[in-house]
């Protein structure tokens, strides 16, 4: 099995040691994982703020890149989501397909790998942050919406993490206010969402939130410390390589 | 960068207080959908069964019109039918004027709201009364809805018992017939009472009673009006003549699909089992009239949209806004459509995309909306479809198409994107004076970003040598 | 062309594409072991009714005074019940908006919400409405736990809509929260409500 590692841009230059954790998580599980030096992005942030076209060609170098491996893991829900749920529309007409094998860290090691130990220990209460394209597009975790079984895959790879105690805050999924050009756009709106986000996450006592997504990470930790709101911030798959 | 709607949001999210109740109100309306759904082990089939019903009914709508119609006429109803608001309007004018109307009672209808019936009836020297509670409070204090159900909620108490005392005549002589011991001047039972006295003189003296219809059973002809108060049957229990002001979209083939749809309405909007009244109108009192105008106002058109056709599925139930974590955050008046929330972004764009775009900035994509709509319209999804087509409609963001641009033209070229991730870290150390400034919108809520001093493409080749060895 | 002819070729012309209906005898909507136990559950909760179980020894005048002591005049046109105004003969139907309490005849109850399916049996059907307390009767029997089910019951009867062409499903008393989301009985119609279960 041959995974290609995609570490979306902002991973890329701004959390460099989420897609190095990814790296080695990965490669500890003894997998054969590459990654192709010419990836950029998948084109989402384009695509929300109303660009599709500028994020046509995007996809089509995502795919020309990607086509060649058995699944495309990335550890970013909203950008794994972009790429399953929304290239296969922007590359109608074309080839198309690495979108249907690329996941989101989590599934990856939840459903394809079906991980059941890890030997990781992380001795911190952790509040999970169930990021709006994991939960509603990916399926991370069972939405509050709706009447289906009760499940969530960050948790449950957590729970395989010694020493750890995982809770998740009051609205388990409700939008941070991250949003991509929302954030900047309704500028407003948005830094309240991550405030009352920040405070639910503090509320249940966790030292650190942590999620899939660096984006939302990244949004609340500004809103943090721009307020001197006092919790730490970590992307999963840093915390299940912790002392690795 | 901002929108009319970002901006109404930011002056609304200055006072905390209040901004925190309406989120929290409205959580709470979304918590006791929540419990409803959970309640119901058939929920997410009754959802599909209802979106397919919906598209069916949409796709088969002339025929079920043309059997409505005939059947309601059967019934001895008049059926009108209004090609827009002004023709709507002309028809509800004549119908008045021909039995001398002076004063309408009027249940809460979105339809009327949308075509203006009410100013429109008032240049006639009608008097119309709003006789939902919440509705008859906006209109003595001259505010438009908040909200498409529950309008008025974010009305405060002192205000409202302000505005009875002044505009209610006989506010004293109602409050001394009040028996209950209350403390607050403002109690809720207390104001609710006072309306109720003043609403019944309105019911009383009213000469026609109008209504909008949540329903129209095609099998049958009936008219099914939900309420909690009991306004719509009072408005049509004491005047003779009965008006039905319907959307052509809210028609329903038959009653096995209005039992799919009772069990809706109220647990997605309200978070009640069922509305206390589900009334099934079929004629007109004995000695009175009834007629329902049947208004297209641009929903035919909306069929033939092959993206946005699927909004006429919409039953009005409010669930979409109770969610929308922004329409919780910047409330109603932020919004330049009278429907706010996902469901108000799209109709507004479908009403006029010239008038109403400044609300597609009003989303963060988080697809709740998707989740909680009874009849499943893909309502995130519309939104970000009707962004892509901004910028031929001429109004996209100057700001966004340039970052969108220059992100593109960045990651087009992965070289340039190797090279300049290089020297990203050199914002770190730039004054911040020059980052952190109003041309900068991250930093209104947020503190500057740190760059790392090495990206992970840079970091990758370390870790395959690391490897190596 | 009228504007009813604009409209339905509108539609016509529109239509790119159609969809089938579903097959609603697919759904499994909830049913309750104990439809009569949930009735009187949801009644006397969600619903904030009062109800009384009648006894084959009740009789149906002193239930009436007991749910309502201080009722001055009662409304019906129900044989076995002693009332002040006929809501068939009244001259107006304004005049039962003065009326203490009215009384009605339910046919069908729904466990599920407290629905209970009032046809028009009265030429004023004000008398559901505009009265300040209300009662309705409803057999045990004819009760049934969704609105699946009772619908289907009222469409293959032509026992309603046959006298007058209206009917209702009244669950509890006249409710309102309009004011901060504050839960008042009383809004508009009946401050109150009493169901009465009659022996089948």
């Amino acid at each position: 099995m041959k995974i290609g590692l995609f570490v979306p841009c902002y991973v890329d230059a701004l959390y460099p040691e989420v897609g190095v954790s990814t790296w080695r998580l990965l490669r500890s599980l003894g997998l054969d994982v590459d990654y192709p030096e010419r990836q950029t992005c998948c084109g989402q942030p384009m695509g929300n703020a109303g660009f599709e076209r500028l994020a046509r060609p995007l996809a089509r170098r995502f795919d020309q890149l990607f086509a060649p491996y058995d699944y495309v893991v990335a550890p970013s829900a909203s950008c794994a989501a972009y790429v399953r749920c929304f290239h296969p529309d922007l590359l109608r007409g074309e080839a198309c397909e690495a979108a249907g094998k690329t996941l989101d860290l989590v599934e990856f090691l939840h459903d394809v790998l079906h991980v059941t130990s890890l030997p990781v220990r992380f001795p911190h209460k952790v509040s999970v942050h169930n990021s709006c394209h994991g939960v509603r597009e990916l399926g991370l975790s069972s939405p509050s919406e709706r009447n289906v079984p009760r499940y969530n895959k960050i948790i449950d790879l957590l729970r395989l993490v010694k020493g750890i105690e995982v809770c998740e805050p009051e609205r388990p999924d409700e939008c941070c206010g991250f949003g991509g050009m929302f954030a900047v756009e309704e500028q407003a709106v948005s830094a309240r969402m991550g405030l009352d986000k920040v405070r639910r996450h503090i509320a249940t006592g966790a030292e650190y939130v942590t999620g899939p997504d660096s984006s939302c990470l990244m949004h609340m930790q500004g809103v943090a410390q721009k307020q001197g709101l006092d919790i730490k911030f970590i992307h999963v798959a840093e915390i299940l390589t912790s002392g690795l | 960068m901002s929108t009319r709607h970002s901006r109404a949001a930011e002056a609304y999210l200055k006072d905390d207080a209040v901004a925190s109740r309406h989120d929290q109100t409205f959580f709470a309306v979304r918590q006791k959908r929540d419990r409803m759904a959970a309640a119901l082990p058939e929920w997410e089939d009754l959802r599909e069964a209802a979106s397919q019903i919906k598209k069916h009914t949409a796709t088969h709508l002339a025929d079920y019109l043309e059997r409505f119609e005939r059947n309601a006429t059967r019934n001895g109803v008049s059926v009108h039918w209004a090609e827009d608001a002004d023709e709507y309007n002309r028809i509800v004018a004549d119908i008045l004027a021909a039995h001398n109307v002076r004063k309408v009672v009027k249940s809460k209808s979105m339809l009327t709201e949308e075509c203006h019936l009410n100013e429109n009836l008032e240049r006639q020297g009608i008097t119309v009364v709003e006789t939902d509670l919440g509705e008859r409070i906006l209109q003595m204090m001259k505010l438009a809805p908040s909200h498409i159900v529950m309008p008025a909620l974010h009305v405060h108490r002192e205000d409202i018992g302000a505005c009875f005392r002044r505009l209610i005549p006989d506010f004293d002589e109602i409050a001394r017939s009040y028996d209950r011991p209350h403390d607050d001047p403002n109690d809720p039972t207390f104001l609710t009472y006072v309306a109720r006295m003043h609403l019944r003189q309105q019911f009383a003296e009213a000469d026609a009673g109008m209504t909008g219809a949540n329903f129209g059973i095609a099998e049958t002809g009936d008219i099914v009006v939900c309420t909690n108060e009991g306004n719509a049957d009072m408005s049509t229990s004491l005047p003779r003549l009965h008006i039905v002001s319907m959307g052509i979209e809210k028609l329903i083939p038959d009653y096995a699909s209005m039992g799919v749809f009772q069990r809706f309405v109220a647990r997605s909007g309200t978070g009640q089992e069922t509305t206390v009244y589900t009334s099934h109108f079929r004629g007109p009192r004995p000695g009175g009239e009834m007629h329902i105008v049947l208004v297209d106002n641009g929903r035919s058109d909306i069929l033939g949209d092959p993206e946005h056709w699927q909004t006429l599925k919409c039953m009005r139930c409010g669930a979409c806004m109770n969610t929308c974590p922004v329409y919780r955050r910047s409330a109603g008046y932020s919004y330049t459509y009278f429907i706010p929330g996902p469901i108000g972004i799209n109709l507004g764009m479908l009403r006029d995309c010239h008038l109403y775009h400044d609300n597609l900035s009003a989303c963060s994509l988080c697809c709740s909306c998707d989740n909680v709509c009874p009849v499943k319209v893909d309502l995130s999804s519309q939104i970000y479809r009707w962004r892509q087509q901004l910028d031929d409609l001429g109004h996209a963001s100057r700001m966004k198409r340039l970052m969108s641009k220059g992100m593109a033209a960045l990651f087009n070229r992965p070289k340039l994107y190797t090279a300049t991730l290089r020297f990203a870290p050199l914002i770190n150390v730039l004054p911040s004076a020059l980052v952190s400034n109003r041309l900068n919108p991250w930093t209104y809520g947020h503190t500057m970003l740190k760059f790392p001093r090495k990206s992970f493409h840079e970091q990758w080749k370390q870790l395959k040598n690391e490897e190596k060895k | 062309m009228s504007s009813r002819e604009e409209i339905l070729s509108r539609l016509r012309h529109n239509t790119r594409e159609t969809f089938d209906m579903p097959d609603l005898a697919a759904l499994t909507p909830i049913t309750f072991a104990d439809p009569v136990a949930e009735f009187i559950h949801k009644t006397t909760t969600t619903a904030g009714a009062t109800l009384i179980e009648m006894q084959p020894t009740d009789r149906l005048d002193d239930l009436i005074r007991r749910a309502y002591p201080e009722a001055r005049s009662v409304a019906s046109n129900l044989p076995g019940v002693r009332t002040d105004v006929n809501p068939d003969t009244v001259a107006e139907a304004q005049e039962l908006m003065h009326v203490d309490v009215g009384v009605v005849q339910g046919c069908i109850g729904v466990a599920e919400n407290a629905c209970i399916w009032i046809p028009q049996q009265t030429k004023e059907k004000a008398v559901c409405f505009a009265v300040q307390q209300l009662v309705i009767l409803l057999p045990r029997d004819a009760i049934v736990s969704n609105m699946h089910q009772a619908y289907a019951l009222i469409q293959t009867s032509t026992d309603y809509f046959s006298r007058y062409p209206f009917g209702t499903f009244i669950s509890g008393p006249s409710k309102t929260a309009d004011i901060e989301s504050a839960l008042v009985y009383g809004a508009q119609a009946a401050r109150a409500v009493t169901v009465i279960l009659t022996p089948p």
